[in-house]
């Protein structure tokens, strides 16, 4: 089961992941970044909080995105995972493509940091 | 062959008649000649009967040969054959008549002989009319034969039998006798002419022609009658042969039957029509039942079931509305003889007005049969309309409008709701057999996938006496996406592989294979593992979905300097049994899946790591399945256990090790949770 929330705020959109992300429910996921990279945002913030597991199908979403988001010069960061889920990132390599923070007032600085 | 004996047959039937009938010609004019002469012949009534009723049976026996060869002709044609023998008879006498009239002045006109001859002439043709129209008829009332009327009919062919020898037999009371026996004759034919089930059958036109060509029998038959009866009247020596039950009661029979038909005939025509739509109406039945063909659809059955309803209440007007799917607009399909305007004003109309009004809104009512009531169009009083549904769900809507006020009967309305039902099988079952077909097709795609997978696996693991191997691998669904193999350079070089594509099932079984192709295009170059894996990503990003990854360690085992170099793309890390320490640890070196970094930076995301290992080490190489398999409570196996099983079982051969892991992973999820992941495994245990 997922829930995906969708909040835009100042100048960043924030997607909430709550529950599962898995082979039946990842074109919600793809959609969801379609709806935003089609508003025209410069910066995306993932919580990750509440996000139990996800497995390969959910990061190949994430994955088929990074060089869209590198093309349009779209800064993209995921915060508030949990040990497993963020060792799923590490084994994969995906933490070298994408940043990772560890809570969302870290996420923002280094989103407006910038 | 079995042509033959028939037409011989009835060859010889006709050869003896004709001798019997110059026989009997013969006898009878030797009869006159003796009575007229006052001489003794010595020749017997009795000859004469028996020659009559050799005659009669054989003509007998050679028309019911020649009919039935015939029987499979319409019942007009019976008919006209009939018409036609009697027409023949008819004018033979006729110009015997015409002959007397010319020969009046002459001496031959008051010859008992001559009178005689012709008089048997005529007897013959009479004969052969009557019986050969006995038995046309014979077949009409067998036409839809049961037992009663079958054994009706056998009854009445021995009574007539029976009556042929009547003469020979009863002398005494004679009169009393020939009458009972008529009687009985006539009651019977006329029990018998019940049978008409043919007329029905015949069409409006046929009908016409059966009135004209029972009539000409009926007035031959007649005539013939009288005629004959004229003769034994008008001439004193004339040897009767009319007073015989047998001729006269198939006069009955042939008169009485034809009457009633003809009587039948003519009060069925304002009704045959009626019985022509039935039968119209049963074809369209069985044209809508028969399962559509495959590269046929479902148009051709809403064709034929719109052209159905139409002609079964004659109406002016039709349409089919079908139901808008998802974002297309309703479609109006096979409109019969209206316009545009004029049926999108009846709708509007219908739109408006009780019933319709009611339920054409509220299409999700399932329980409406059909709508019927007038509507206050100009032109179209009265509508029908009919939802059709497949598998109770709303196909779409028939319009049927007629010009009449309350032009929809009970009947009409009936026949109506069967042709839908009708139709709506069909198509269900189409849709159906479309269904089974691809469900087919996916088994047999899926039977394929199951090879191209258990070809991915290796059929045997590549070994030398200084480790042992042992290899496992259990898909998730019918097809996995698991991959592992072994590769030998030389005696002490060997190459180990293990890999997981993203997802699962036939498409994960596909990406795999390429991997397997990759690796055995590369392998054989003896790439150092980082060189392996970047030649193995450029190739896969030009070949890989754009979602899709791979995760894969590679290994290059060398026996002889006992040492391993590796890269991992990602994969879960290796688990390690260093057995002078005491305990296993997972190799940590940085890493990226294959598919993710698809340009020339993939490089600089791998490390290579280098181990040296001892005798009674133990590597295990294992897939995500393993260490992610959940139990009831969701909670995963998990990397720390799997270490923990190592750390215990270290000792056993890689064979056992292998195993114990697979029963503890198994043990963990418990009995009633099914696998969702693919589980794959590699144990090596070194021993020298």
């Amino acid at each position: 089961m997922l829930e995906i929330t969708l909040t835009k705020q100042e100048s960043h959109t924030l997607i909430q992941l709550d529950g599962e992300v898995d082979a039946s429910n990842s074109v919600e996921l793809d959609q969801a970044i379609q709806e935003i990279l089609a508003a025209g945002t410069k910066k995306i913030l993932v919580d990750g909080s509440t996000l139990n597991y996800i497995s390969s199908a959910g990061l190949g979403v994430f994955m088929s995105y990074l060089e869209d988001f590198q093309d349009k010069n779209i800064a993209f960061v995921i915060f508030g995972l949990n040990d497993k889920v963020q060792n799923v990132f590490h084994i994969l390599g995906l933490d070298q493509l994408i940043t990772i923070e560890a809570n969302q007032h870290e996420a923002l600085a280094r989103i407006y940091g910038e | 062959m079995f042509r033959l004996p028939n037409i011989q047959l009835s060859k010889i039937t006709v050869f003896l008649a004709i001798l019997t009938w110059i026989g009997l010609l013969l006898v009878d004019l030797i009869r006159v000649f003796g009575t007229v002469n006052e001489i003794e012949v010595g020749l017997d009534s009795e000859l004469t009967s028996i020659l009559e009723i050799i005659f009669f049976i054989l003509l007998y026996f050679f028309f019911s040969q020649s009919i039935s060869r015939h029987q499979n002709d319409n019942f007009l044609h019976l008919i006209w054959r009939a018409a036609s023998t009697g027409l023949i008879a008819t004018g033979v006498a006729f110009s015997i008549v015409g002959l007397y009239v010319l020969m009046e002045d002459t001496a031959l006109y008051s010859d008992p002989l001559l009178r005689n001859f012709f008089y048997h002439v005529n007897f013959a043709l009479t004969s052969l009319f009557l019986i050969s129209t006995a038995l046309l008829w014979k077949h009409l009332i067998l036409y839809q034969r049961n037992k009663g009327v079958v054994q009706q009919w056998q009854a009445f062919e021995i009574i007539l039998l029976v009556s042929m020898f009547f003469m020979l037999f009863n002398k005494n009371n004679f009169y009393y006798g020939f009458f009972f026996g008529l009687t009985f004759l006539i009651i019977y034919s006329i029990i018998l002419s019940a049978n008409l089930k043919w007329i029905p059958y015949l069409t409006f036109k046929e009908k016409w022609k059966s009135i004209l060509f029972l009539l000409i029998i009926l007035i031959c038959t007649v005539y013939l009658l009288l005629q004959i009866m004229d003769y034994n009247i008008k001439n004193p020596y004339i040897i009767d042969l009319i007073q015989n039950l047998f001729l006269l009661g198939l006069f009955a029979f042939v008169i009485i039957y034809s009457l009633f038909s003809l009587l039948v005939t003519l009060f069925n025509l304002p009704t045959s029509s009626v019985f022509e739509q039935k039968l119209v109406e049963a074809i369209n039945f069985q044209r809508l039942s028969q399962s559509i063909q495959p590269g046929e659809n479902e148009e051709q059955v809403l064709d034929i079931l719109m052209d159905s309803c139409m002609s079964a209440a004659y109406v002016d007007g039709a349409w089919l509305e079908i139901m808008p799917k998802g974002f297309d607009p309703q479609e109006i399909v096979h409109q019969r003889f209206i316009s545009d305007e004029e049926r999108l004003d009846v709708r509007q109309i219908m739109g408006r007005t009780k019933p319709f009004s009611d339920h054409l809104g509220n299409e999700k009512n399932g329980k409406i049969e059909y709508i019927y009531g007038k509507i206050p169009h100009e032109l179209y009083k009265s509508a029908l309309v009919f939802p059709f549904r497949v598998n109770k769900k709303l196909l779409g809507n028939i319009f049927l409008v007629k010009e009449v006020k309350d032009g929809f009967n009970k009947e009409m309305i009936n026949i109506i709701s069967t042709f839908v039902g009708q139709a709506s099988i069909s198509v269900e079952n189409y849709r159906l057999l479309n269904e089974a077909i691809v469900t087919e097709r996916y088994k047999e795609e899926l039977e394929i996938a199951q090879r191209v997978q258990r070809s991915l696996l290796p059929a045997e693991l590549h070994y030398n006496n200084c480790f042992e191997i042992a290899g496992f691998s259990e898909a998730a669904d019918e097809v996995g996406g698991d991959y592992y193999e072994t590769y030998q350079f030389d005696s002490h070089n060997f190459a180990l592989i293990i890999g997981d594509v993203s997802g699962k099932g036939t498409s994960a079984a596909f990406n795999m294979s390429q991997m397997k192709g990759i690796f055995h295009s590369l392998v054989q170059f003896g790439l150092p593992p980082k060189t392996f894996l970047i030649h193995a990503n450029n190739a896969l990003s030009r070949c890989l979905e754009k979602n899709h990854f791979i995760t894969t360690t590679y290994y290059l085992l060398d026996t002889a300097s006992k040492s391993i170099q590796f890269a991992r793309a990602g994969h879960c890390p290796t688990l390690f049994y260093n057995a002078a320490l005491g305990r296993s640890e997972f190799l940590k070196i940085k890493g990226m899946g294959l598919g993710m970094v698809r340009n020339q930076q993939y490089g600089n995301f791998i490390e290579e790591g280098m181990l040296s290992y001892a005798p009674r080490d133990v590597l295990v190489m294992y897939t995500d399945g393993i260490v992610e398999a959940k139990n009831q409570l969701s909670e995963e196996f998990g990397y720390d256990q799997l270490r923990i099983v190592l750390n215990q079982y270290n000792h056993l051969s890689a064979k056992e090790i292998k195993e114990v892991i697979i029963r503890k992973v198994y043990e963990f999820i418990g009995k009633e949770t099914l696998p969702d992941d693919d589980y794959s495994l590699m144990v090596i245990k070194f021993i020298e």
